[in-house]
């Protein structure tokens, strides 16, 4: 797995970046590990002796053992089991608790670093990336430190502790026993060559019929409107041949896999019986040892079996661990710069996104402190752009965009936060409850400082009505009420309306409206910005807007056209210069030109 | 299709009867080979080494390698025969669901949420063939059981016994008893969808995040689900571990106690070496196959849980009805809960301060909710549904699929061609989603509509609506997303397309009014007047709705 295979993608760890992550999961928690591995061999050991225990009673009744010797050496062995389950459960319990100890490390870590990640960065990979790395691969880690690492471990363990006890009975069956062994090294190796693919490629098939269905049922108006069902009906049986054809990839994979992994066991279990018998023949071994080595092979069946099952999981948890490990990869944004006051310029700025063509051409503007600034303009002429700039969330390629003197996109977000809040369109209602959410813009990291940060209800109560937002009176626990999907659902209109009240209480120097009431009932848009108004009555408010309803009462407007500046002025002004505005103006309120 | 679970199961097990009974034949043979192996092993040791010759060696070696060869590759053949038909099985479900989405049409609005239907068409799909699957192992393990409690039995009865009892107990009495000591990992799996569900918050509010703060919150109150989901996980920790030790360790208990049986009974010589080294080596495997058993019994349980699913979606109707047969009506369309009339040929524009009861309206006369609306003197129920789809058409959020644009403006199926198609994106001025998807009707839309912006999918669910050329096209503010500029155009292209049809479009756009012949204003879900923009523009209170903030 290479890192950065193409530009723009969130990096992939290597390697060797994975294994210094484990390696450093394991010393911060050496004792432990360490306890763990031993309580495993131990406890292999003391399964190991049941066989090892069967031959020396064979031979022991051969050389005319008494009842209470045979006795002695069976109660041995029972006591060999209620050590071996004592050292296994204590080994499964601190190897569970291990494992759910590291889990919880990586992800804490690794959210840690996404809330720290350039938001232009993971925009330019693409949030569905970071998404399945957050909700697939994490877990997939915390299984693979949880469960598959230990059972492939343990098996491992008992691997080795089974030929150990072969080669103590008898050093000469335990080379026989070692004939299983290319077996499973053959086997293996092309399983984990073969076998994520087919896996992964099923289970992808297996999204794709979730996805189709999904959509089928939740565009079942649409499909009744347009009288798709023939082509549904197609696509769903399409999904479900796909998914035979991934199915049959499976048993394919399965079909030599089984037996190979098989011979891993048969063949030292049919070699030890035949060749130990002609040694035995030739009084190189006794009877009782080559029982002992034939027992011990048909142990292997377990732990072969459960470590070849779990290999490809084992390998997928890998590639998860690669992801999850790639977001420490990329290098942190320096931003130092210390502003001086609020005042925001935007000088000959030209911006494209990625390597894609100029956006805008040399705009300049320069809202006042305290201003209200609107700005409007069609679809794709660069508005949002603008937006995205004053907030320091991309780089201008040319040109300067600076608040209080400093470049915006050096300044440290704590310090940019407190100055510039963007809003946009794009509402997000957070599992937590309603005071979470409004918290959010007072987010104090120094936990002394908490109280002062966290509004008293008065205030959230206050800023939610200034948006208007009389739904909060029906809530069943006010302030308290669990939102989210799960929860309580909030329309579009309401989740403006909080994402609103989240800026009255943050209150910064200089706000960002990015067509943040475009949702809200025409009947009540109107309401919501006059209270906004009144609410931000002082500080720089910079709204940009598709519909001219804001336009009116502003101190200024700026029409951006193909990323320029197309005109400027308060409204009168602008409908005496009788240009682009003004005809759009008109237009928009319904008078015939 | 059967509307009970445990029916719904066997029908979809007994569509491939063939393979199920292959599968389970083979397994017998195979289960056998398995229990075979160390008996084989027990011959060479008391007919060869003990007796001292070589003679028998040969024999018995390839009756060893036989065994050992049938066991694994007669297994495969079984094995692979279940597995088959399991996949069918989930392929047989998947394609009901999808049969079934159409039989229901719109009735699963809200009646199954995109969760739901996930887990219906992998999970519990996956568990209506499983259990096919499941059922051959344990049906392995009880052939293995029987056949190892003979040989033993043979050897001498009270090893039989012994092996017997233990089987019986570990499969059917602790096991069971161990399955339950595992519902913690409930309470631990509902944690981790918890810590899932607060990490896709993360990456889905991260551009919130970015703009008004929070992360140092988000990260505490991850760390603190983290720390519980960590706690939970030692909670299963300490009983699972109990469940692992016990899984490992009751199949060598039962190997010690007939060990220790059989070695009294070699002492004494009532069996032989060979038979005491066969009791060991047939008590672990058939032990360890026992957990086979148990398996088997949970997933026949989970098969019914998922089926009762199934089944009960199976049984989700149609939300509108479609008894009527009647056709060719004429005239406006009446909606008598609002008042609300749709006059013929005419371009209307339905204004009003509340969304949701207009757009109630609007369902209503498309038909999309059963009502008393009436199509002229026909009632709309009295009408053949399929004559109201094809000749109403309700546009609004309308679902994009994922196809080419071209199947999107739906070309090819009656009356689109790629001109009509063309032109409706010229008339909802969508020419820019076609030149992102490369100029091209072939462009590939994802699902959702997930690679376009919020403003192209509106334009092009309003591009579709216009190629579909519906006598009646009634519009839910189709340009709520659009600029003014834009917006304006749109409505001029639209209202010379369809001049002469009858369009209904919900707005309280002046760009929109200005274009319309006639308004209906509505308030709190009823008609409150309706004329002329110009003749409404006398209501103060519509003037303030229509025209914005006016000074």
């Amino acid at each position: 797995m290479s890192a950065n295979e193409t530009a723009g993608r969130l990096p992939v760890a290597d390697r060797a970046a994975i294994f210094g992550a484990v390696k450093r999961l394991i010393v911060e928690d050496r004792a432990a590990f360490a306890g763990v591995v031993a309580l495993y061999v131990l406890a292999a050991g003391a399964g190991a002796a049941l066989p090892v225990m069967l031959g020396d009673v064979i031979d022991g009744i051969g050389t005319g053992w008494t009842a209470s010797r045979v006795d002695l050496v069976c109660g041995a062995i029972v006591g060999c089991v209620i050590v071996q389950l004592l050292l296994l459960r204590t080994g499964r319990k601190l190897g569970y608790r291990l494992g759910e100890r590291a889990a919880a490390k990586l992800r804490e870590s690794f959210i840690a670093r996404v809330l720290r990640l350039p938001l232009g960065t993971v925009e330019r990979a693409g949030t569905g990336d970071l998404a399945t790395r957050t909700s697939g691969d994490v877990g997939a880690v915390a299984e693979l430190l949880r469960k598959t690492g230990p059972e492939v471990a343990i098996g491992a363990i008992e691997l080795v502790v089974l030929t150990v006890a072969a080669f103590i009975v008898n050093p000469l069956l335990g080379l026989l026993f070692l004939t299983g062994a290319p077996a499973f090294i053959i086997a293996a190796k092309r399983y984990l060559r073969l076998a994520s693919p087919v896996f992964l490629s099923e289970r992808a098939a297996m999204s794709e019929i979730a996805e189709t269905l999904t959509a089928s049922a939740a565009g079942s108006q649409t499909v009744a409107a347009y009288r798709m069902q023939a082509e549904r009906g197609e696509a769903g049986y399409a999904r479900a041949e796909t998914h035979m054809g991934r199915l049959k990839g499976i048993i394919r994979l399965q079909t030599w896999f089984f037996p190979a992994t098989d011979l891993t066991f048969l063949t030292p279990a049919v070699v030890v019986t035949v060749v130990g018998g002609v040694w035995f023949l030739n009084d190189w071994v006794t009877v009782g040892e080559v029982v002992a080595v034939a027992m011990l092979t048909l142990r292997l069946d377990g732990p072969v079996f459960r470590s070849m099952m779990s290999l490809s999981e084992f390998q997928m948890g890998g590639a998860a661990m690669a992801r999850v490990e790639g977001v420490h990869l990329m290098p942190d944004e320096v931003r130092e710069a210390a502003p001086e006051g609020a005042e925001v310029r935007l000088d000959d700025v030209t911006f494209g996104y990625g390597d894609g063509p100029d956006v805008l051409h040399g705009l300049s503007l320069h809202p006042r402190r305290g201003e209200r600034l609107v700005v409007v303009g069609p679809s794709g002429a660069g508005k949002s752009t603008i937006a995205r700039l004053i907030a320091g969330i991309d780089r201008p390629r040319r040109g300067s965009v600076t608040l209080g003197g400093a470049p915006v996109a050096d300044i440290p977000l704590e310090v940019l936060r407190r100055k510039v809040i963007l809003v946009t369109q794009e509402h997000y209602v957070f599992t937590a409850t309603l005071r979470e959410n409004l918290n959010l813009a007072l987010d104090v990291t120094d936990p002394d400082a908490r109280d002062e940060g966290e509004a008293g209800d008065a205030a959230l109560y206050a800023a939610l009505a200034t948006v208007d937002a009389r739904w909060v009176a029906d809530l069943p626990e006010g302030l308290d009420t669990m939102l989210g999907e799960e929860h309580h659902e909030l329309n579009l209109a309401e989740a403006q309306q909080l994402a609103l009240a989240r800026v009255i209480l943050a209150d910064p120097d200089v706000v960002i409206l990015d067509e943040a009431t475009a949702g809200i009932d025409p009947g009540s848009a109107g309401n919501v910005e006059a209270s906004l108004a009144a609410a931000l009555n002082g500080r720089t408010v910079i709204a940009i807007a598709h519909q001219l309803q804001a336009a009116e009462s502003a101190d200024r407007i700026a029409v951006v056209r193909e990323g320029r500046i197309a005109e400027a002025g308060s409204h009168a002004e602008l409908l005496a210069a009788e240009g682009a505005y003004a005809s759009l103006w008109w237009a928009w309120k319904g008078v015939a030109a | 299709m059967p509307a009970d679970p445990w029916r719904y199961l066997v029908s979809v097990a007994r569509a491939h009867t063939g393979l199920v009974m292959l599968g389970f034949g083979l397994l017998s043979v195979s289960g056998t080979a398995w229990v075979l192996l160390p008996w084989a092993i027990a011959k060479v040791i008391d007919e060869v080494l003990l007796a001292g010759t070589t003679e028998p060696l040969l024999p018995w070696s390839i009756v060893l390698g036989t065994v050992a060869i049938a066991s694994s590759w007669v297994f495969v053949a079984g094995y692979r025969a279940l597995f088959m038909a399991e996949s069918h099985a989930r392929v047989r479900t998947v394609r009901n669901l999808t049969d079934h989405l159409n039989r229901a049409g719109t009735g699963v609005r809200g009646a199954i949420s995109p969760g739901e239907m996930v887990n219906l068409s992998t999970e519990d799909a996956h568990k209506t063939g499983s259990f096919i699957f499941q059922l051959g192992f344990g049906w392995m393990g009880l052939v293995m059981t029987a056949v190892g409690t003979v040989l033993l039995w043979r050897a001498d009865a009270a090893l039989g016994v012994t092996a017997l009892v233990g089987v019986v107990l570990i499969g059917f009495v602790v096991g069971p008893v161990l399955s339950r000591l595992q519902h913690h990992q409930i309470a631990y799996r509902s944690s981790v969808a918890t810590l899932t569900g607060q990490a896709s918050d993360v990456v889905g509010g991260l551009r919130v995040l970015r703009g008004v703060g929070g992360e140092a919150q988000f990260s505490r109150r991850y760390k603190v689900a983290s720390t519980h989901l960590r706690d939970a996980g030692y909670g299963v920790a300490r009983a699972d571990s109990w469940v692992q030790g016990l899984r490992s360790s009751l199949p060598l208990a039962l190997i010690a106690a007939v060990t220790w049986v059989g070695a009294r009974l070699a002492l004494t010589g009532s069996i032989t070496v060979g038979e005491l080294s066969a009791a060991f080596g047939i008590t672990a495997l058939v032990a360890q196959h026992s957990g086979a058993m148990i398996g088997m019994a949970q997933s026949v349980i989970a098969a019914q849980v998922a089926s009762r699913r199934l089944t009960a979606f199976f049984k989700t109707r149609s939300d509108v009805a479609d008894d009527g047969t009647g056709a060719g009506a004429r005239g406006p369309l009446v909606d008598p809960a609002s008042g609300l009339s749709i006059t013929p040929g005419l371009l209307s524009v339905v204004v009003s301060a509340e969304a949701k009861p207009t757009e109630a309206a609007m369902e209503r006369l498309a038909r999309y909710r059963d009502s008393e609306a009436r199509w002229g003197d026909s009632p709309l129920g009295s009408l053949a549904l399929a004559e109201v789809r094809e000749r109403v058409l309700l546009l609004r959020d309308d679902y994009l699929f994922a196809q080419s644009l071209g199947e999107t403006l739906r070309v090819g199926s009656a009356g689109i061609d790629e001109a009509k198609a063309l032109a409706a994106i010229e008339d909802a001025c969508a020419a820019d989603v076609y030149s992102s998807l490369g100029s091209t009707l072939d462009g590939e839309i994802t699902n959702g509509g997930r690679n376009l912006s919020g403003g192209q999918r509106q334009r092009l669910r309003l591009a579709r609506a216009l190629a579909a050329d519906a006598e009646i096209l009634l519009a839910v503010e189709p340009t709520s997303a659009v600029d003014a500029h834009t917006e304006s155009l749109i409505a001029e292209r639209v209202a010379a397309a369809r001049a002469g049809r009858t369009t209904a479009v919900v707005t309280a756009s002046p760009l929109w009014l200005s274009r319309a012949d006639r308004v209906v204003w509505m308030v709190d879900g009823k008609v409150r007047a309706s004329g002329t923009h110009a003749e409404l523009a006398e209501h103060g209170e519509y003037r303030s709705l229509t025209s914005r903030q006016e000074s």
